[in-house]
């Protein structure tokens, strides 16, 4: 009589698992695949392959200049934090004004003030981004105000109504159903 | 051992899916009345650091500063409530600001 008691067999499941449990695990590596279409796309947009953004908004005048305004992603604001909901913009100078522009700025509403201007566009002239608060209480009718500081101190305004900039973010603030 | 091995990994899973999110800190400033007469304001960035020392002004419709404060080391700033219209501008920078209406300010 044997000391050590025989493994009973166990279902063929359990069979099959043991036999290819570690063959099994080859197929982990095809995990990744299927997050690659995602991961190219995104590389790609931040590199600006497929251009400023995933929606260009078009050329807006702004005084003596004017800027290339792109959505960073056609979708609602995105909720970061406590800070509430968030938008991204991106924006190209002209060719002319990138030696003159000092600064960009982004808003809803006009601003009161330059100190007020809203957000600020940060990155090279060719390809900024700002990160704009949506107020949930905006109103649909509301304007983005784009505000251009050059070196010799002009200081130069213009507007584009916010449905025209961003139908996503329109499309959000009625689903909402006009937070007071 | 191997429960350890699955926890660390499990970790490093969550981990990785999180760092997307949460690498911008914008400016925040919330402002509540404590009474009839005074005003609180509280400044911060939304990656959860406060703001002492950080410029707060309360500004009258007609842009004439009111008020020029700085946050204290609560990140915090009390002042009297004007009698103009006003509104409140915390100015952590160009850029970095965040403006506050009377109109959006909490009764007590």
């Amino acid at each position: 009589m044997s000391l050590f008691i025989a493994e009973k067999p166990g279902s063929a499941l359990s069979r099959f698992w043991h036999k290819w449990r570690f063959h099994i695990n080859i197929l982990l590596l095809l995990v990744p695949l299927g997050f690659m279409p995602k991961y190219f796309a995104d590389a790609a947009l931040f590199r600006g392959d497929t251009g400023l953004g995933e929606r260009e908004i078009g050329e807006l005048q702004v005084g003596p200049w004017s800027v290339r305004l792109a959505e960073l992603r056609n979708e609602a604001p995105r909720l970061d934090g406590p800070a509430g909901y968030m938008k991204n913009f991106n924006a190209a100078l002209c060719s002319a004004c990138r030696d003159q522009v000092k600064a960009t700025y982004l808003r809803i509403g006009k601003p009161r003030s330059l100190r007020a201007a809203g957000v600020i566009f940060f990155g090279t002239p060719y390809r900024m981004g700002a990160m704009l608060p949506i107020p949930e209480k905006t109103k649909a009718d509301a304007e983005l105000w784009v505000t251009m500081e050059g070196w010799d101190g002009s200081m130069h305004q213009a507007s584009i109504p916010l449905s025209q900039a961003s139908p996503a973010t329109l499309d959000w603030l009625n689903k909402q159903g006009g937070r007071p | 051992m191997i429960r350890r091995n699955s926890l660390s990994a499990a970790l490093l899973v969550l981990g990785a899916g999180f760092t997307t999110q949460a690498l911008a800190h914008n400016p925040m400033c919330e402002c509540k009345a404590v009474d009839a007469e005074q005003i609180q304001c509280t400044g911060g960035f939304s990656d959860g650091s406060g703001a002492p020392g950080v410029t707060l002004d309360v500004i009258g419709y007609d842009e004439t500063i009111l008020v020029p404060g700085k946050l204290g080391a609560d990140s915090t700033l009390t002042f009297k409530k004007p009698a103009a219209e006003f509104y409140v501008l915390f100015d952590a920078g160009p850029g970095h600001v965040v403006e506050i209406d009377q109109a959006d300010i909490q009764a007590p």
